[in-house]
């Protein structure tokens, strides 16, 4: 368990692996996992003008 | 216990599509090497990562284009290769390509200043679309129906910082259904198609459009596969559009999601990738 950033809510791990993104089930603020052992997370990156499929 | 076959995946976030590949290589034998776009450093003298081939999922057409070249110097191969990202990634050269090879796609013109882009869209005709030349997800897309609104919007895109938008690719809107279609193409197969609905005219998934599995007809599977061809060739998801007079191709994706046409088909897209990785690592 660890909390999100932006609104210090407590976010689970569940089965989540790195580099994941996911939104905080509070604020829903876009949360990456960028550790697992520890969990850690931090804002997703955003999205840039080159971005796409 | 690993095969010792290792599949790089070269990614920026991992959504459902990266986790579905992890897992078919991993249950296939194979070691994942995961590569962070963030992260991975190139030098000139020696591989960046250890790898039989990478798959490229970054999102960033900038970055994967960089790191398959950098790969390629490395002498790792990448699904996509390079010179296919470049290709497809860019809507400028795409349809360049697409019309060298007489595959039906929308009326282009491209121009590269606000003033020629007002006689490229007269060109065209009224409505017409501006897109941005690379970039994707139907974003700063635009519609314009009067030479006023033309204007307007040439004028924002003028504004913008990055250089990419002073190039203007218009295309022709196309009256079609409330819906397009994408066939998904590994190698020599095409695997799935999907309709993609929306009342929005931009029928990106991305933009909430809703999917459902198409019959991959002979002539939707003979053009997917040629335009697929045209790009050189690899993992690509061909856009089309239904117009009055036939099947337009207007996009083809070098780095396709496929979340949606998973759930709209079941085809094991993932499978088919990481099985055509393996091929291209091992040739």
């Amino acid at each position: 368990m660890t909390h999100c950033p932006e609104c210090d809510a407590k976010v689970e791990q569940r089965d989540m692996v790195l580099g994941e993104v996911f939104p905080c089930p509070d604020c829903g603020t876009e949360l990456e996992v960028f550790g697992t052992t520890p969990f850690a997370v931090q804002p997703a990156p955003r999205e840039a003008e080159d971005w796409g499929e | 216990m690993s095969d010792g076959f290792r599949l790089g995946v070269f990614y920026t976030i991992v959504r459902p599509e990266e986790k579905w590949i992890f897992a078919a290589a991993e249950s296939r034998g194979h070691e994942v090497v995961r590569v962070d776009d963030a992260d991975v450093t190139f030098g000139l003298d020696g591989p960046a990562v250890a790898a039989d081939v990478v798959v490229n999922r970054s999102v960033s057409h900038t970055r994967s284009l960089y790191a398959a070249r950098c790969f390629a110097h490395d002498g790792t191969p990448t699904v996509n290769a390079p010179d296919v990202i470049e290709l497809a990634g860019d809507k400028v050269l795409a349809s360049l390509r697409l019309s060298e090879r007489k595959i039906p796609t929308p009326k282009t013109v491209v121009a590269l200043s606000p003033e020629a882009a007002l006689k490229a869209i007269d060109r065209v005709g009224y409505p017409a679309v501006l897109k941005p030349a690379v970039g994707s997800w139907g974003r700063l897309m635009a519609k314009v129906s009067s030479p006023e609104e033309a204007e307007q919007i040439i004028e924002h895109k003028s504004a913008l910082s990055s250089p990419v938008h002073s190039v203007f690719y218009v295309q022709e809107f196309v009256e079609k259904p409330d819906r397009d279609l994408r066939v998904f193409v590994v190698g020599s197969q095409a695997i799935a198609a999907m309709y993609r609905h929306s009342s929005d005219w931009r029928t990106n998934a991305a933009r909430g459009a809703t999917t459902e599995g198409a019959p991959l007809t002979p002539e939707l599977r003979e053009l997917a596969l040629r335009a697929a061809d045209a790009m050189g060739g690899g993992v690509l998801a061909v856009d089309l559009m239904e117009s009055p007079n036939g099947l337009l191709v207007h996009e083809v994706n070098p780095t396709p999601e496929f979340k949606a046409l998973t759930g709209a088909t079941g085809a094991d897209i993932a499978g088919a990738i990481v099985d055509y990785a393996v091929g291209v690592g091992r040739r």
